[in-house]
């Protein structure tokens, strides 16, 4: 047994074991029930691949494979902070439009009571808005 | 000597690997992003460290190991920087943090600027 022998064994071996742990990964970030929670297992994801991109390169003697892991390295934090920095915005800018509508529901009617009812239909305003525009079409084609 | 260094480098390794099978049975085992993230952020800190060096141990002292010690280096600089961003943006967007966590009654001004 020579060490270039055993060696492809032992990394062998690794990869599939790394590979194993990042389908649990996967299976988080398919899984999460919040957007934290697939980041998190999207960035342990990178993570892992970095691992493997670098056994891989000491296995079969390429040293370009670590530029690779490098970039990965930068590039998959880059995605997490601009995951982040976006999800953040978008949600900012959601609980804004709902302030505002908030708002100039207080101004039409002065009535508190009818304000706190026009802020409840806001927030599920939606889905009946979808829903009424939905079994509209259904109810003219029962008529004709 | 040969034989001496693969022996430990594997060692070290295998050492990693079980740091993330760790993390990653971390991922299921808790209920709250946060915690989730305590358990994940292992596997870019020490995993990766302990993978990296028995590779370097392995490779001995020549340019491929100082471009493994930089991509150690990174990590180490990127991930509580990262780790920072998800838990202000889990405590600005998240709705059952009270449940989780012990949080005092402040106004809350935005977890990241």
């Amino acid at each position: 047994m020579t060490i270039p022998a055993v060696s492809g064994y032992f990394f062998g071996s690794a990869i599939i074991v790394i590979i194993l742990i990042m389908f649990a990964c996967l299976l988080r970030a398919i899984r999460g029930p919040e957007i934290a929670d697939r980041i998190v297992a999207v960035n342990m994801l990178g993570t892992l691949t970095i691992m493997v991109i670098c056994i891989l390169s000491l296995w079969q003697n390429e040293s370009y494979l670590l530029d690779v892991a490098l970039i990965y390295a930068m590039i998959s934090f880059l995605a997490v902070v601009v995951l982040t920095r976006v999800y953040l915005g978008v949600h900012r800018e959601h609980l804004m439009n709902r302030k505002n509508r908030e708002y100039f529901a207080e101004y039409a009617d002065g009535d508190a009571a009818s304000v706190a009812a026009d802020a409840a239909a806001a927030v599920s305003g939606t889905d009946n808005a979808e829903n009424a525009s939905a079994a509209a079409p259904a109810g003219k084609g029962g008529d004709v | 000597m040969e034989w001496v260094r693969f022996i430990i480098g594997s060692l070290c390794i295998v050492c990693g690997l079980l740091i993330a099978l760790i993390a990653a049975f971390g991922l299921f085992k808790f209920r709250f992003a946060l915690n989730r993230m305590h358990a994940a952020a292992m596997t870019d800190t020490l995993g990766i460290l302990m993978v990296l060096l028995g590779l370097i141990i392995m490779r001995g002292f020549c340019f491929d190991s100082l471009k493994l010690a930089l991509i150690i280096l990174f990590f180490w600089f990127a991930s509580p920087v990262s780790s920072h961003l998800l838990a202000g943006m889990e405590v600005e967007i998240s709705d059952r943090l009270k449940d989780n966590c012990d949080v005092e009654e402040t106004e809350r001004k935005g977890g990241v600027q």
